[in-house]
């Protein structure tokens, strides 16, 4: 066995810099200079129709390619020819072997070894054969990878239900089996010089903005880096403000969200190996938003989506707002409720902000425990901590009922929100906001607050503003903001998108008329 | 590119930098000038306003590209442009005073009363520096959201209000006499001032500022004036004008004393929950003036790096002011209309002037 230190970087950089040779043997050399004894890459050689005077070898790696391809190419090469009596000496290039042979859908030549190499760790068959000046790149790409299945971060009641998977054509095929439209773009790039990851960038050309496309291709084409194993790499090396807490780039695990994000002209970045696709540009609201929304009736699309604001408020302000009024502004408390605040808290020896902190922080190890543990565990984790270790804290008198009610209610508030990784940003915001209230009162609140709002007016994604439409306002997207209109007034896309139409007017339904017209 | 604001984000930030101080100090030393007529001082105080927007917008124009600094540098050249920077920059140095009497004495004699003075101060310029460092587009947004919070203010306090109105209070009209009314409008017209002064520094960097006739300006002047006067009337008629004489911050008695039904008895610290970003607003502004002013003057094209020295004079100004009560209400009865007004009217008549009188040179160099 050769030693493996041998194999030098430099050496396998120079070897992948060669064209393929017209001599097998030369070729052969080559992939294994290169691929070394790597256990999973197969070689199969065989002779072409037949013929003992044509050897010629096929490459794949196992796992990667489909079996029963690499089948039919073999079969191709070997009978397919001698059963049809093809001259095996007239199949002296890449392009008639092709035509006249080979029965894979997809057969391409190719003249560089880099490219052979990128083709067959990607899945595909690689084919070479002696006195043939190119070898020949056959798809093949076939593994074992997770079916569709529900996403489980972005869950419905209504709705489809299925959600993207590991691997990325799937993803386009599920947004592509959505949107029938030959203006759907899909195009190709490789991020990762170890990785080689596949990206994919897809738009509808008709309706995205003219130049925002350039700019997501310049910003992934900016990229030098190793490995792209996530595509939370890809989304922190392409937002505009990179050191803002602020999400810019949605991300999503729904094929529907995509779906409607393209048709709304925005363009969605799909990464192979996640079923996490990015969106951009992004708009705060958009965290608010779910797809429920849009199928069922706007009555309750709306009431839920309001339903989501005071949860977002609540889970920001609720706990700042309960340790500014207890420690400074008592005076604005119903007298009643004050004695009950007070009543509860009378036993407790922490002050109210010390308080705030310990229950906040318990109620972030309790869901961390309960995400990182085994599933089964990480349940009663969470039952156990917030029902037994809540009521035994306040059975101490460490903690104050009226407390643990705040953060039970300020927890439930940041789950309502239906992107998992905006309601994240915002369980840290809390913080500061609490530590500022808690130590100056409406002061610090009111600082802390205004300056989080300047920040977040200050910020954009892809050019545009993040807190559009409503700053700067935009009436004509009023109707799907705070409240979701019928279905028969969405009439026109976002501000930013290129159509503007999207349904014709007078789409209001009525009973006919009683002369029978409509 | 050159940074450009919506017609609407002007009109909010007129009415986000008048607001804080009109609705309350304000309307506390017209109570003690003119009585029941206070909300007759701030219409003539607004009336006389439109009139000093629009004379603003005259002087710049013909050239509406240009702020008041870069026209005094057309018509006089660079000593007369930097002299114009030095009186804006002394003008919001000087308006900081007036601004911190209103949002420190809100927030310290009714909520923190134990809170060491610095806090406020250093608290609202850092928030003014950090809106101040995002720009003036970012503080045109953020003056829009100030508008909505200053209607739901107007709401709340209305509502509150309403049990306890009697038009009784604001009876006898024009007792004080026309005169009388007249001369104490100009604290008001004093509150127009920061106005007008914002305009000649942002005024070339509204949207479509040359075909809108100076309408947008006076449409700032007259929504000031209209969410202004519900408070003059609502301080009259729930309070009476005696009861209002006796605060400083009559606004806030009123917002003590509104009420929603039994068990909302109390709810000021929302209404000043929503009062804070108008009046963190005008300490962004002065903190941007300034900073925009002395940077024209040193020749340094951005004003970020000057944040934080203007914010330190601010710092220093206005903790002197409101160190003392006597000194700031001194202060803001006795000398800030007298400041305020020749500068604000005085420097667009001058300028007016000499557009006039250079017409043909400013042509030339225009050309």
């Amino acid at each position: 066995m050769p030693d493996v230190s041998e194999e030098k970087p430099d050496t396998i950089q120079e070897e992948l810099k060669k064209s393929v040779q017209p001599k097998l043997s030369d070729n052969v050399a080559v992939m294994e200079a290169i691929m070394g004894q790597s256990v999973d890459v197969l070689k199969r050689d065989f002779m072409l129709c037949g013929s003992t005077d044509h050897p010629g070898a096929i490459y794949f790696l196992d796992g990667m390619a489909d079996a029963t391809i690499v089948d039919v190419v073999l079969k191709s090469l070997i009978t397919y020819g001698s059963e049809r009596k093809l001259d095996p000496e007239r199949l002296t290039t890449a392009d008639i072997i092709r035509t006249e042979l080979m029965i894979n859908a997809s057969v391409k030549p190719v003249e560089h070894i880099k490219d052979a190499i990128s083709a067959m760790i990607s899945g595909d068959t690689l084919v070479f054969i002696d006195g043939v000046e190119q070898g020949m790149i056959v798809s093949s790409r076939g593994w074992k990878d997770r079916g569709v299945e529900e996403p489980a971060s972005e869950n419905n009641v209504r709705g489809p239900r299925d959600g993207f998977t590991e691997t990325i054509r799937t993803n386009t095929a599920n947004v592509r089996r959505r949107i029938r439209d030959p203006h759907l773009r899909i195009e190709p790039m490789v991020i990762g010089t170890r990785t080689m990851t596949d990206i994919n960038i897809a738009y509808i050309q008709d309706l995205v903005k003219p130049g925002l496309v350039d700019e997501v291709k310049k910003r992934l084409d900016g990229i030098k880096i190793d490995a792209i194993l996530e595509s939370g790499y890809i989304e922190e090396l392409i937002e505009d403000s990179p050191l803002s807490p602020f999400n810019t780039v949605q991300s999503t695990e729904r094929p529907d969200k995509a779906a409607s994000a393209l048709l709304e002209g925005r363009v969605v970045i799909f990464i192979d190996n996640t079923p996490v696709v990015l969106i951009v540009p992004t708009f705060f609201w958009q965290f608010i938003q779910a797809p429920d929304d849009y199928y069922n009736r706007y009555w309750v699309g709306s009431f839920f989506r309001i339903v989501r604001y005071f949860a977002f408020l609540i889970s920001l302000l609720l706990p700042s707002i309960y340790v500014m009024l207890v420690s400074f502004h008592h005076e604005m408390i119903p007298t009643q409720l004050a004695l009950t605040i007070a009543s509860g808290r009378e036993v407790v020896p922490f002050p109210v902000l010390l308080e705030a902190l310990i229950m906040e922080l318990a109620f972030e190890l309790m869901r961390e425990a309960g995400l990182r543990m085994p599933k089964p565990i990480g349940q009663a984790v969470s039952i156990v901590g917030s029902l037994i270790i809540g009521q035994a804290a306040v059975q101490a008198g460490l903690v104050s009922p009226f407390m643990v009610i705040v953060v039970a209610i300020t927890g439930i508030s940041s789950f309502a929100i239906p992107s998992y990784s905006s309601s994240l940003a915002l369980r840290m915001f809390r913080f500061p906001i609490l530590l500022a209230s808690g130590t100056m009162g409406l002061l610090g609140f009111a600082a802390t607050f205004f300056a989080l709002l300047l920040h977040a007016l200050s910020i954009r994604s892809f050019g545009e503003p993040y807190l559009t439409p409503l700053s700067p306002y935009r009436p004509s997207d009023q109707r799907d903001m705070m409240l979701r209109a019928p279905m028969w007034m969405l009439n026109s896309r976002p501000g930013f998108a290129q159509d503007q139409d999207r349904m014709g007017h007078d789409q209001m339904p009525a009973p006919p008329k009683k002369d029978g017209s409509q | 590119m050159k940074i450009q604001i919506s017609n609407g984000m002007f009109i909010a930030m007129i009415l986000n930098i008048m607001y804080a101080k009109a609705i309350g100090v304000t309307q506390g030393v017209l109570a003690r000038a003119v009585g029941q007529d206070m909300w007759l001082a701030t219409l003539l105080g607004t009336l006389e306003g439109i009139v000093m927007m629009y004379l603003t917008y005259v002087v710049i124009r013909r050239t509406p590209d240009k702020d008041f600094v870069q026209l005094g540098q057309l018509l006089l050249g660079r000593w007369f442009s930097s002299l114009i920077a030095l009186v804006i920059f002394a003008f919001f140095i000087v308006a900081f005073g007036p601004i911190m009497i209103t949002f420190v004495y809100h927030l310290r004699d009714y909520f923190l009363p134990d809170a060491p003075l610095w806090i406020f101060v250093v608290t609202s310029l850092v928030v003014g520096a950090i809106g101040c460092y995002y720009g003036l587009e970012v503080m045109g947004r953020i003056a829009m959201i100030g508008l909505l919070f200053m209607f739901a203010l107007n709401v709340l306090i209305t509502i509150g209000s309403m049990q306890e109105f009697d038009i009784r209070n604001l009876l006898p009209v024009m007792e004080s006499g026309l005169p009388r009314t007249a001369k104490a409008s100009m604290h008001y017209l004093a509150d127009c001032a920061m106005a007008t002064m914002m305009a000649t520094l942002v005024l070339p960097l509204v949207k479509k500022v040359d075909i809108g006739n100076g309408r947008f300006g006076v449409l700032g002047i007259i929504g000031s004036g209209m969410m202004i006067i519900i408070w003059a009337i609502l301080e009259g008629a729930v309070l009476s004008s005696e009861v209002t004489s006796q605060y400083t911050l009559s606004c806030m008695k009123l917002a003590r004393n509104a009420h929603i039904g039994t068990f909302l008895q109390r709810y000021e610290m929302i209404m000043i929950a929503l009062y804070s970003l108008p009046a963190l607003f005008e300490v962004m502004f002065c903190i941007y003036g300034t900073s925009v002013c002395i940077s024209r003057i040193f020749g340094i094209k951005s004003n970020r790096p000057m944040i934080i020295p203007c914010c330190i004079v601010l710092g220093v100004f206005g903790y002197w002011i409101i160190e003392d009560h006597f000194r700031a209400i001194d202060f803001l009865e006795n000398y800030w209309p007298f400041i305020a007004l020749p500068v604000a009217i005085g420097l667009p008549l001058i300028m007016v002037l000499l557009r006039v009188m250079l017409g043909s040179k400013l042509q030339k160099k225009s050309a």
